[in-house]
């Protein structure tokens, strides 16, 4: 395609683009009507020093039994920043279904969806805008909803988010761009602002889940289950993160959490730094669990006659000169007094020698943005941070739905966005850099569940922070909680409804079953199937009276398969880095369920085999090999048979088993968690 | 000796060592004349005995070399148990070590908690002689980075590099690395610090290996992010595992630098934890290795770190950028030299690897306007962060300099003309004498230097070019290869000195009655790029800067006013007044600084104090003016060190040149707080009597190892004080002229890279401006940055103690002697045996962990495998 040919759309492109980028502000004023000013609740006095002991103030959470065999678990936090909610400001925030079998074990235990409860169907008005090309602005608030909320993850099939992204990428490209801009911009909107909101609540919802880890005493979820939870949530945002091995969970989960850190950290000293060469004052903002996620900056009104004309440079801290700027001489916004001693060091009022100084706040940042703090609010330009995250949507938007290049077709583009990328980026130019989304989203979480900031400074962020928002689907602050408060009773409702949350759970069941009852090939063709119906057909066996049975034992051998990956992988030697009772005892379910074990279970025997010393837990690998029935099990008893450095009494026990005169051999009752036995010998 | 035919000896040495034993304990414990029969079930009991001996002693040693270990959070996990495995956090740590090896739990840096000084003293156990992670010259501006790689694998491929700075600089010195102990083809060392070629191999398989995996796992990666940082480090592993099988190795390490990584970004137990893990499980990996190695017995593994780590989950590391207040007009205005480049991260010539010389341009110079690369005139070195080197350019050159621009101005009054030219001479008079001295000293060493060159050139050419497979297994290829290196950089100096000279001459050389300023070119009197000679005291507490806002001033006499005509800095007083707005984090204080020191010498401190014999090196540390002190060192006959602490205060130099200070009594708050710090344990009740007394570096460590400073009173003595060293001794006998001219050069390059003086941060600051550095830092002389890690565990023939916690403190210093004990290498008397004197190994000033050797204390032939005679 030549530019010749495309620029009469490029220039009504423009015409709109410009008048929507004009009356994008408008849209943020309108919903900047809707803050709330109402001072704090009053807490219970706590150890402010132990964010343990504050955070189980003002979280909890609840269960409630699901029919069928499972539980519904909702974090609960008591949002003090809030105008006023229901329930003595107890919003429930993210609910996540663990469908248990209806025992107490928790080998056989699977979670399955996620539901952060702001996160809701759009309304017909916010659809509609967001389909809008080149609307970069919300829209008002979705009234009321009395609707289950939809859930934003199945934890259980998380691959089925990738493949229906597949699909509609496809779809996208295939159908709907050859019907020229206007369709494609218009369909490609709505897309990246539906994924978008999706992503802001995800991000929301694990950082609830992290801060009700920090909460005292005993957690609903084991310490795996909050690892794989949160990982599961974080590999949303990449396009095949569902595809990716549960085995990995563990350790993705503690390299984001920890480049999470890292950045802020970073983030954390740049901005100190920068406000001290500046002559500015940093202030950060810690979430209850005591983790400063944003901060603000400010200037002393006294400072401000001092250094007049002096040179400021806005690099990373992306607002005006506050030295030349004359609106801060006669400013009539928000002003907040502190005491500082001679040593410019803070100190209480009734401090000797404390000299009051006003201060003005001039901007506050996100802090857990990869690279630079982003400018969240700007105090004197509520335009300025908006239009850095326009940035990068302009420029995608522009190009791909309008000029119709992409970075893969276009290679003078391909190397000029490469090079312009790599440059901003380096340097921590805030235009096009990765969006502000998830510090937007905390900063939301975070003035909800602050309580220590003034009302009015509270009132005045929240505020502004609403006009920051690109996306039509976002609704305000205090909507949000509404929403959540309405979803919540929705979810309840269904979950006690035989027919809702039970039946669903049925469902779902019957679906886990299809491995159970077809080979591979049967499960690609049903697959293919569910792709193809966007996801409608999903094949479910028949209910059968065991079903609830074969489900147990095929979940508690995926759970000691995993179990002993996870040892194996993680030592050279298992007797030195594990119990070894806990080992047996995985190997010997395999062992007792070896008609059911498949390859993988297999594998993992026989590296616990190579990995361990200990003669008890080697016979238990061989015997479980030998009960496995599949080529890998006997394969690998083969080769530990003809292993020299192998002992040759366990040689000759694998050559027994590969010839099959040891199957008399007597195995240990297993029992269930629950008590009740479920094999017993050995046929 | 060159490598390659000190390899050949050590070969055929060691290999015969392998099986002579036996037969030489025979020869020292059958005498002749004991031939009857009793004595000969004697002799054979004893045979047995000291057979038994002779091989109770490790046969191989597996090195792991951890970055910045800190000994208190690896002991806490290593206790602490998991809940989820039921062992301990760090089972392998536990298992091999705790279980079944010996840890100090006293073991501390000895200087500064910095990586490349603290490897240095760990590789070689001599005193310290590199200073920093960088150093400069003073005279030429040239950097010896010794933490960059690129360098040595860029220039490794035109042969243009072979080791590690820091080891050029080592075997410069004639101080062997603890590898060198063992023959070429009988050591693996991996990549550290202190590498002796290049690992080009290891590189492109580490890059094939982590893309040659099964596509499930390369695309479960891809999704996730990959990670090439751990190629290498995987690679090494897989490397040091597959060396562990060969039986013919007899040293391997394994360089693991993660923790550091993460400490630094991180405060966070989490990230902590969940990378000492990963090292725990290497370090398994390593012990499972050789348990299955043919060697196992013999074998023993040794965990050691260079340093602590001052880390805290409840605060964040805070940055202060010494370079902006150098730069600023309230610091001097100076253009600066770094060898890091600031916010190195966001910065797009940051990607170069080849870092060049950095210079910080300040517009706020007050001379030297758009002059910034030729004439800096400052030089940091910020790289261990909790402490920075600074080097200001010789005050009486930025006077002379000031006044020659002045000179050169037209419009400059007559008389304030005459005047200026009279000060121009004066000053250069006060300092023609040493000036000239100096200059005709480095003509002298320059010209045997010339020689130097001349002959290298020759022994290059003579070199083979090409070499076999098995002279490259013998490392010849890199023995000739490195009289290359030496060859270019003697040249490189040749030429960088010539050029200080030259200038420096042209200076002397101008007279007062034939002077014409207008065609005098600055840069041809006025060194380029140059520090020229380091500033006393005087010159610090009163350093010039710029012109005077009145320009220059005359006394009555028509004379220059010098104390009126130029901006002047108290450097002491300004950098302990730096104070800072942002200070948001509870219990820190807002002074960045807590330290400063310096090197003063005897002559200027004698007269005022009441002691007779000491060092030539007199340390002054500084904690504000009112609170001072000097560290004395004195050498008993046995070559005992000995330090005592003075407190003084405001220290100042006289306008001739003497030094003024005041005795003051021991108080709280003096520099290293010994005073005042709990955990100073010393005998009696008298602290003042003991603390006030002269003492052993021994007892220095033993009374002050867990107070907050910890054995920071040795540390600033090891960093600051000037060490002896044959290669730089000109006054050894037996040395040729041109010899003695190549110590004299020797010495004076390492006499150069000497700073002004060293910046030590307060707890939780830190001057990093490369980038941040929130999660932590060390550098300093705080317990929690120099307490690091030595363990070690061993097979059953070697003898080392099992489940022993050594609390005694000991230093980096012990960890060399050590080792060679326990291999059998050291006389009791802390000589290596003869075979390792041959190598240039020398004895060892730290002390040996008896606790470690398997015969108690004193055994003869447990330390010195049947080498008695002195060499």
């Amino acid at each position: 395609m030549s530019f010749q040919r495309i620029r009469p759309r490029q220039r009504s492109a423009s015409l709109v683009f410009a008048f929507l980028l004009v009356i994008s502000p408008i849209f943020s004023t309108i919903s900047r009507a809707s803050g709330f000013n109402d001072p704090p609740t009053a807490a219970p006095t706590v150890d402010e020093t132990n964010p343990a002991a504050v955070l189980s103030q003002i979280m909890r959470l609840e269960r409630i039994e699901v029919e069928g065999g499972a539980e519904l678990i909702t974090v609960f936090a008591r949002l003090d920043g809030l105008e006023s909610t229901n329930n003595d400001k107890w919003v429930p925030l993210v609910s996540i279904l663990r469908d248990t079998l209806g025992d107490n074990t928790v080998e056989n235990n699977r979670l399955r969806y996620v539901w952060p409860l702001t996160y809701t169907r759009p309304s017909l008005k916010q659809k509609i805008a967001a389909a809008i090309p080149f609307f970069y602005a919300r829209v008002g608030n979705k009234d009321r909803t009395t609707r289950t909320p939809p859930p934003a993850l199945d934890l259980a099939s998380p691959e089925r988010e990738v493949w229906n992204k597949i699909f509609w990428a496809a779809l996208q490209n295939i159908l709907l761009d050859p019907y020229g801009t206007p369709i494609k911009a218009s369909t490609s909107s709505y897309r990246r602002n539906t994924s978008d909101y999706r992503k802001s609540h995800i991000i929301r919802a694990l950082s609830v889940l992290a801060l009700y880890q920090e909460v005292e005493g005993q957690s609903a979820f084991s310490r795996d289950e909050m690892a794989t939870i949160q990982a599961r949530l974080m590999l949303t945002d990449k396009a095949f993160g569902g595809l990716v091995d549960d085995s990995n969970l563990q350790s993705y989960y503690a390299k984001r959490t920890a480049a999470t850190r890292d950045a802020r950290g970073h983030n954390w000293e740049l901005l100190r730094q920068r406000a001290e060469t500046e002559s500015l004052y940093f202030e950060p903002l810690v979430m209850p669990d005591g983790s400063a996620t944003h901060a603000f900056l400010w200037v002393a009104k006294r400072d401000l006659l001092k250094q007049q004309g002096a040179r400021f440079s806005g690099r990373f801290l992306n607002i005006a000169n506050p030295w030349t700027d004359k609106r801060l001489l006669k400013w009539d916004g928000y002003v907040e007094t502190r005491y500082f001693d001679a040593d410019n060091q803070p100190v209480a009022s009734d401090a000797p020698g404390a000299e009051a100084v006003e201060m003005i706040p001039l901007g506050l940042y996100g802090l857990d943005n990869p690279k630079i703090p982003m400018l969240l609010v700007d105090f004197r330009d509520n335009y300025n941070p908006k239009k850095r995250e326009m940035s990068r949507r302009v420029i995608n938007d522009v190009t791909r739905n309008v000029l119709s290049v992409s970075k893969f077709g276009n290679m003078p583009y391909f190397l000029g966005k490469t090079v312009f990328d790599f440059v901003t980026g380096r340097r921590g130019m805030d235009i096009s850099q990765p969006s502000r989304l998830a510090t937007y989203s905390q900063l939301k979480l975070l003035l909800a569940l602050n309580k220590a900031m003034e009302p009015a400074l509270r009132s005045e962020v929240s505020g502004r922070l609403e006009s920051i928002s690109v996306n039509p689907f976002e609704n305000g602050i205090n909507a949000e909680a509404n929403i959540a408060l309405e979803q919540y009773a929705a979810l309840v409702a269904f979950a006690k409804d035989p027919k809702g949350l039970a039946a669903k759970i049925e469902q779902d069941r019957r679906a886990e079953m299809l491995p159970l009852q077809h080979g591979s090939k049967a499960q690609i063709a049903f697959r293919v199937l569910n792709v193809l119906t966007f996801g409608k057909y999903v094949h479910r066996e028949e209910r059968e009276g065991d079903m609830e049975h074969r489900l147990d034992i095929a979940r508690r051998l995926e759970y000691h398969t995993r179990f002993l990956e996870q040892i194996a992988k993680s030592s050279a030697e298992v007797d030195i880095t594990w119990n070894l009772d806990d080992v047996k005892r995985s190997l010997q379910f395999i062992a007792d369920h070896g008609e059911q074990a498949d390859g993988a279970a297999a594998a993992v025997t026989a590296k616990i085999f190579a990995r361990t010393k200990d003669n008890e837990t080697r016979r238990t690998c061989l015997d479980g090999l030998a009960r496995i029935r599949s080529s890998k099990a006997r394969n690998e008893l083969l080769r530990i048979s003809k292993n020299i450095d192998v002992d040759q009494t366990l040689r000759d026990l694998a050559s027994e088993y590969l010839r099959g005169v040891r199957r008399d051999q007597p195995i240990a009752v297993t029992t269930l968690g629950g008590g009740t036995p479920i094999a017993v010998g050995q046929p | 000796m060159p490598d390659s035919a000190r390899g050949d000896a050590e070969t055929r040495g060691l290999g015969d060592a392998g099986t002579r034993r036996p037969d030489d304990a025979v020869m020292f414990t059958v005498s002749p004349c004991h031939r009857v029969p009793a004595s000969l079930v004697l002799a054979l009991v004893l045979l047995l005995v000291s057979y038994t001996s002779a091989v109770a002693q490790p046969q191989r040693l597996v090195v792991i070399k951890c970055d910045g270990l800190p000994y208190d959070m690896v002991d806490k996990l290593a206790r602490q148990h998991d809940s989820q495995s039921g062992k301990s956090v760090l089972p392998w740590i536990d298992h091999i070590f705790y279980q079944r090896g010996a840890r100090l739990s006293n073991f501390y840096v000895r200087g500064m908690s910095l990586s490349a000084p603290s490897w240095s003293l760990l590789e070689t156990g001599q005193h310290l002689q590199i200073k920093g992670n960088v150093e400069f010259d003073r005279y030429t501006l040239r950097s010896y980075d010794y933490l960059n790689f690129f360098p040595l694998y860029l220039g490794g491929i035109v042969g243009a590099r072979v080791d590690m700075p820091a080891v050029e600089i080592l075997d410069s010195l004639g101080l062997p690395l603890l590898v060198d102990a063992y023959a070429h083809d009988e050591r693996y060392m991996t990549m550290s610090l202190f590498l002796r070629g290049p690992r080009y191999a290891t590189l492109q398989s580490g890059l094939q290996n982590k893309f040659l995996r099964p596509p499930k796992e390369l695309f479960d990666e891809w999704t996730m992010g990959f990670e090439l940082r751990n190629a290498l480090t995987d690679q090494l592993l897989r490397e040091t595992l597959q060396k562990l099988a060969n039986p013919k190795l007899r040293y391997v390490d394994l360089f693991i630098p993660d923790f550091d990584h993460i400490a630094h970004h991180n405060n966070d137990k989490e990230s902590q934890i969940f990378v000492l893990r990963q090292m725990d499980s290497v370090i398994g990996q390593v012990w499972t290795a050789i348990q299955k190695s043919p060697q196992a017995n013999e074998t023993a593994l040794v965990l050691v770190s260079d340093h602590g780590f001052n880390t805290d989950d409840k605060i964040y590391s805070q940055g202060y950028n010494i370079v902006k207040l150098l730069g600023s007009s309230a610091g001097g205005g100076h253009h600066v030299i770094t060898k890091r480049r600031l916010m190195l991260d966001y910065s797009i010539k940051g990607v170069n690897p080849l870092v060049p010389l950095i210079t910080t341009t300040t517009p706020d110079s007050y001379y030297l306007k758009g002059e910034s690369t030729v004439y800096p005139t400052a030089m940091l070195d910020f790289d261990g962060n909790e402490r920075a080197s600074l080097h200001l350019r010789d005050s009486d050159l930025n006077l002379l300099h000031i006044l020659l621009q002045q000179l050169q101005r037209n419009e400059l009054r007559p008389e304030v003309r005459k005047a200026a030219i009279g000060g121009f001479f004066s000053v250069i008079d006060r300092r023609r004498a040493e000036w000239k001295q100096k200059l005709t000293e480095l003509r002298n060493e320059l010209g045997a230097l010339n020689v130097a060159i001349e002959e290298q050139g020759k022994l290059w050419e003579l070199q083979p070019k090409k070499f076999t497979k098995e002279q490259q297994n013998a490392g010849l290829d890199d023995a000739a290869k490195r009289i290359w290196v030496q060859y270019d950089r003697w040249r490189i100096e040749q030429r960088e000195y010539t050029a200080y000279v030259q200038a420096l001459s042209n200076l002397l050389s101008l007279s007062s009655e034939a002077f014409t300023p207008s065609k005098v070119r600055i840069r041809d009197v006025i060194p380029k790029e140059s520090m020229g000679d380091r500033n006393s005291i005087d010159k610090l507490q009163n350093y010039v800067y710029g012109l005077a806002p009145n320009g220059l001033v005359l006394n009555g006499d028509g004379s220059l006013d010098l104390a009126r005509s130029f901006l002047r800095l108290d450097y002491i007083a300004m950098l302990h007044g730096v104070t800072v707005r942002n200070n948001v984090q509870r219990g820190i204080t807002n002074r960045p600084v807590d330290l400063i020191a310096t090197r003063l010498t005897r002559d200027l401190v004698l007269p005022l104090i009441n002691e007779g014999d000491i060092d030539e090196d007199v340390i002054w540390v500084s904690a504000g003016a009112d609170r001072q002190a000097l560290l004395l060192s004195r050498r008993g006959a046995d070559g005992q060190l000995s330090l005592r602490y003075l407190p003084v205060s405001n220290l100042r130099h006289d306008a001739d040149g003497k030094l003024q200070f005041k005795l003051i009594d021991w108080q709280a708050g003096l520099p290293l707080q010994m005073f005042e710090d709990p955990n100073l344990a010393v005998p009696g009740n008298n602290r003042v009597a003991w603390l006030s007394q002269w003492h052993t570096d021994t007892e220095w460590l033993q009374a002050l190892h867990r107070t907050h400073y910890s054995n920071g009173f040795v540390g600033l003595h090891e960093e600051l004080a000037r060490h002896h060293n044959e290669r730089l001794s000109p006054d050894d006998p037996g040395l040729s002229d041109r010899e003695k001219l190549m110590r004299h050069y020797a010495r004076r390059k390492r006499e150069l890279v000497e700073p002004d003086l060293l910046i030590v941060a307060n707890d939780h600051w830190n001057f990093d401006v490369r980038g941040f550095n929130p999660g932590g830092n060390h550098g300093s002389f705080f317990r929690i940055s120099t307490h690091s890690v030595f363990m070690i565990a061993g097979g059953a023939n070697t003898k080392i103690p099992q489940a022993l916690t050594i609390e005694e403190p000991y230093d980096s210093l012990s960890l060399m002697p050590t080792l060679l004990a326990l291999t059998g290498e050291l006389r009791d008397d802390n000589t290596p045996a003869p075979r390792l004197l041959n190598k240039g190994f020398r004895r060892f000033p730290g002390r040996v962990v008896k606790e470690l050797l398997p015969n108690g204390l004193n055994n003869k032939h447990t330390t010195t495998n049947g080498v008695n005679a002195a060499p």
